[in-house]
C-alpha cells in the first residue's frame, strides 16, 4: 500500500493580490495549465511506480478538512451614503476537499467550504446598516506534490505541493438595513494554493496551506492561511 | 532541480502576466459648462445650421458627409442648446455646446466613436462661403452663400489640431421617423459618461440622436417601479457594494441607500424618469419595457399621469407600455381599466391585433417582413423594430422606408442614416 507523502509548495508570487487593473481571465487558467503541464511532465517519472505497466494502482481517496484565517485584500465599495463606517476584512474560512490519489503525482478532486469575504457597517440617518458577504467555493482542483524534486523524502521541499482549481463560487450577501435581505449569486472563479504536509501517521497528515480564492464575476478574492488534516479514507 | 524551479517560476510569471487585461475607458475630454441661453445663435441661425454637410477635411475619420442637428434640454425657464453631428463611421458623433465667450458663432465640445473608445475635443466656427472666401457668418447672408462649419478636432493629443471642414449640402430629411434609444439613451458598456437607465442618460439621449427612449421597468420589493435592465444586481451595471440578487428583493430605500449605477447615479424611479422626459427634454416617445411580473397598475398610473402632464404642457409626447412576453400581456390584461393605456406588442401580428395594440414591434432579425408591416400600417398601427445596431441593416431598413422607427443602442447611426436619406 502506497500513500504518497502529500507535499505542497507555498506560492507567494501567485497569492500576491493583483492590482486593480488586473483581472483574472482565461489567460490565468491557461498559465496555470502550462504550469501544471510542465510539472506533470517531469513528475511522471517515479523510480517506484511503473504507470505504463498493466498493473496499476494502488489508488487512494484522501479527505482534507481545514480552517484558519482569511484576509480580503480587494476594494470593498462602501456606499458614500453611510456614515461612521467600518469594515471587516478578516474571516475564519473552512475547507473540505476530496482528492483522488492515483499512481502518478497529478492529483484531482473537488473542493468546497466556506469563507467570509468581507463586511461593512455604518449608519444612515442614525439608523444602523450592515452588509456581510461570504463565499462557498465549488471547485474542480488539481494538485501536484513536488516529490520529483531531488533529495530524500525527508527534505522539506519534497513535502511541498501546489494546488490549483477552477469552478464557481456561491456568493452570499446579507443586508441588514430596514429589514434583512439575503441574496445569492453564482460567480465563476479559480483558486491557487501552496502547502506543506507533515506525516503524523499511516493514514493521517497535517498540512499548512496558503490559498488565494478568486471569484471573477463579483471581483472578490480571499487570501487564507489554513491548518488542515488529511485523512486517507479509502484505498483500492 | 534548478530547471524545475525555472519552469515553475516561468509558469507563475506567465499566469500573472497573461492575466492582465486592458480596461477600456472613454472619459469625456471636454468640460461642458451647460450654460443656459443661446448666445449669438438665435433661433433662426440654429434652424439654418440644421442640415446635411459634406466633409472636406476629416473625411477619413468621419466619412464624406455628416448630419448636424440642434437639440436642447430645459431646466425650468433655462434652456441649454447643444449641436450634435452624426457621422456614419463607427457610430461617431460630436456633442458641442455654444461658446458664449467667443466673438463669433462658435461651438466646442467633443467627438466620440461608440464602437471603440476613441474620443477627442473639437471646436467649430460658423462661416459663410462667398465667392470662394470664408467669412464669419452673422446671420445675414446672400442667396449664393454656403454655410461652412470650419473647425478642428483632436485625435488624442489633448488639443484640437486636425482641421475639419463641413460644407452645407441640403436640409435634414424631414420624414417622420422614431429614433428610439435603448436603455434610456445608450448602454453602460459603450462607455458613455452616463449610466444606462439613469436620469442623466435620458437628458443626453437627444444629443446622441434619439427622439425617444426605451426604459426598462422593474418593481422593487415595496412595489416602486424603477429602471434597471438586468435580472440581477451585477458589476456590469452597478458599482461594487456587496449586494447581489434581484431588484425586487430590495425596497426602494435600500436601493437608494446602497446601490449606485456605474457612473455614480442612483437607480431612478420610473416617476423620476418620466418627470425628466416631460420637464427637461424634447423627447417625443417613451417605450416602457415591462421587465416585471405582477400587477401593471402602478406603471399604468404613471403612464397616464405623465401623458396628461405632457399634453397640458403642449408636448407631443407618447408614453407607451411595451409588452415583450406573454407574462407582460397577462399583467396588462389584468388591469381593471385599459382606457388611455397605449401599448406596444413585441409578439406576433395576431396577438398585436388581439390586444388592439397601437404599435407592433418585431425583432429586427425577423427581417423586413414587408407584407406584415404594410398590413399593420394599413390598420393604423406604427411598426418599430428592435434592437438594431448593425449599420448595414439600419441603412437598409431606413432606405426601404417600411418601418416607422428603430430601437437601437446606437441612435447616432440611426440618426445619420435617417437624416441623410434623400
Amino acid at each position: 500500500m502506497v500513500f504518497y507523502p502529500i507535499t505542497r509548495l507555498s506560492l507567494l508570487t501567485i497569492t500576491t493580490p493583483p492590482n486593480k487593473s488586473m483581472k483574472p481571465s482565461i489567460a490565468m487558467l491557461l498559465g496555470l495549465f502550462v504550469l501544471i503541464s510542465v510539472t506533470t511532465s517531469r513528475a511522471q517519472y517515479s523510480p517506484h511506480v511503473d504507470t505504463t505497466g498493466a498493473k496499476r494502482g494502488p489508488y487512494n481517496l484522501v479527505i482534507t478538512v481545514g480552517g484558519g484565517i482569511s484576509y480580503y485584500p480587494k476594494h470593498i465599495g462602501i456606499p458614500a451614503t453611510l456614515e461612521q463606517t467600518n469594515n471587516g476584512r478578516w474571516g475564519v474560512p473552512f475547507t473540505i476537499r476530496a482528492m483522488w490519489y492515483p499512481d502518478h503525482r497529478l492529483l484531482a478532486g473537488i473542493e468546497t467550504g466556506w469563507t467570509t469575504l468581507y463586511s461593512y457597517r455604518g449608519r444612515v440617518n442614525g439608523e444602523r446598516a450592515r452588509v456581510y458577504v461570504s463565499g462557498v467555493p465549488m471547485l474542480l482542483v488539481f494538485s501536484m506534490p513536488l516529490a520529483w524534486l531531488s533529495g530524500t523524502e525527508r527534505r522539506l521541499t519534497r513535502r511541498l505541493a501546489i494546488t490549483g482549481g477552477t469552478g464557481a463560487y456561491l456568493i452570499n450577501s446579507r443586508l441588514n438595513y430596514q429589514g434583512i435581505v439575503d441574496a445569492q449569486e453564482i460567480s465563476i472563479g479559480w483558486m491557487v494554493a501552496g502547502s506543506y504536509v507533515q506525516p503524523v501517521g499511516r493514514r493521517v497528515r497535517i498540512a499548512t496551506e496558503l490559498k488565494w480564492l478568486n471569484a471573477t464575476a463579483t471581483q472578490d478574492a480571499d487570501f487564507s492561511l489554513q491548518l488542515q488534516l488529511l485523512w486517507r479514507a479509502f484505498s483500492w | 532541480m534548478k530547471r524545475a524551479w525555472f519552469y515553475l517560476l516561468l509558469g507563475v510569471v506567465s499566469a500573472i502576466g497573461l492575466s492582465c487585461r486592458t480596461e477600456y475607458e472613454a472619459p469625456v475630454p471636454y468640460d461642458f459648462s451647460d450654460k443656459p441661453g443661446s448666445g449669438k445663435f438665435t433661433s433662426a441661425i440654429r434652424r439654418t445650421v440644421d442640415g446635411v454637410y459634406a466633409v472636406s477635411n476629416g473625411s477619413t475619420e468621419f466619412g464624406n458627409q455628416v448630419a448636424l442637428r440642434w437639440t436642447y434640454t430645459h431646466d425650468g425657464v433655462d434652456t441649454v442648446h447643444s449641436l450634435s453631428i452624426f457621422s456614419g463611421v463607427s457610430a461617431g458623433f460630436f456633442s458641442l455646446e455654444i461658446n458664449q465667450q467667443a466673438d463669433s458663432l462658435a461651438v466646442s465640445g467633443f467627438w466620440r466613436k461608440l464602437v471603440n473608445a476613441s474620443t477627442g475635443q473639437a471646436h467649430f466656427s460658423l462661416k459663410a462661403k462667398r465667392n470662394g472666401q470664408l467669412l464669419p457668418y452673422t446671420g445675414q447672408s446672400l442667396e449664393s452663400d454656403t454655410l461652412v462649419m470650419d473647425g478642428y478636432y483632436d485625435t488624442g493629443t489633448g488639443s484640437p489640431q486636425q482641421k475639419m471642414t463641413l460644407t452645407y449640402l441640403r436640409p435634414l430629411n424631414p420624414a417622420p421617423f422614431e429614433i428610439i434609444a435603448h436603455r434610456g439613451g445608450g448602454r453602460t458598456s459603450d462607455l458613455l459618461n452616463a449610466s444606462e437607465n439613469s436620469v442623466r442618460i435620458i437628458r443626453l439621449a437627444s444629443r446622441l440622436g434619439a427622439h425617444g427612449v426605451e426604459l426598462d421597468v422593474q418593481y422593487t420589493k415595496d412595489s416602486i417601479p424603477v429602471l434597471y435592465h438586468d435580472n440581477k444586481l451585477n458589476l456590469r451595471l452597478v458599482q461594487k457594494n456587496g449586494l447581489s440578487g434581484t431588484i425586487n428583493q430590495y425596497t426602494y430605500q435600500q436601493l437608494k441607500t446602497f446601490v449606485r449605477l456605474i457612473n455614480g447615479e442612483e437607480i431612478p424611479t420610473l416617476e423620476q424618469a418620466l418627470q425628466t422626459v416631460v420637464d427637461n427634454t424634447e423627447l417625443d416617445f417613451v417605450w416602457l419595457d415591462s421587465k416585471f411580473n405582477g400587477p401593471m397598475a402602478r406603471v399604468q398610473a404613471l403612464q397616464q399621469r405623465y401623458n396628461e402632464r405632457a399634453r397640458q404642457a403642449g408636448r407631443n409626447l407618447r408614453i407607451i407600455i411595451g409588452l415583450p412576453s406573454t407574462e407582460a400581456i397577462a399583467s396588462y390584461q389584468g388591469l381593471a381599466n385599459k382606457a388611455n393605456t397605449p401599448i406596444l406588442c413585441e409578439l406576433d401580428t395576431a396577438t398585436t391585433r388581439g390586444l388592439s395594440a397601437n404599435i407592433w414591434a418585431p425583432r429586427w432579425t425577423l427581417g423586413p417582413q414587408t407584407d406584415e408591416v404594410n398590413a399593420m400600417k394599413a390598420e393604423g398601427r406604427d411598426v418599430f423594430v428592435w434592437t438594431l445596431d448593425e449599420t448595414q441593416f439600419i441603412e437598409q431598413f431606413i432606405g426601404e422606408g417600411n418601418f416607422n422607427g428603430i430601437l437601437s443602442n446606437y441612435s447616432s447611426i440611426v440618426a445619420y442614416y435617417h437624416y441623410t436619406t434623400q
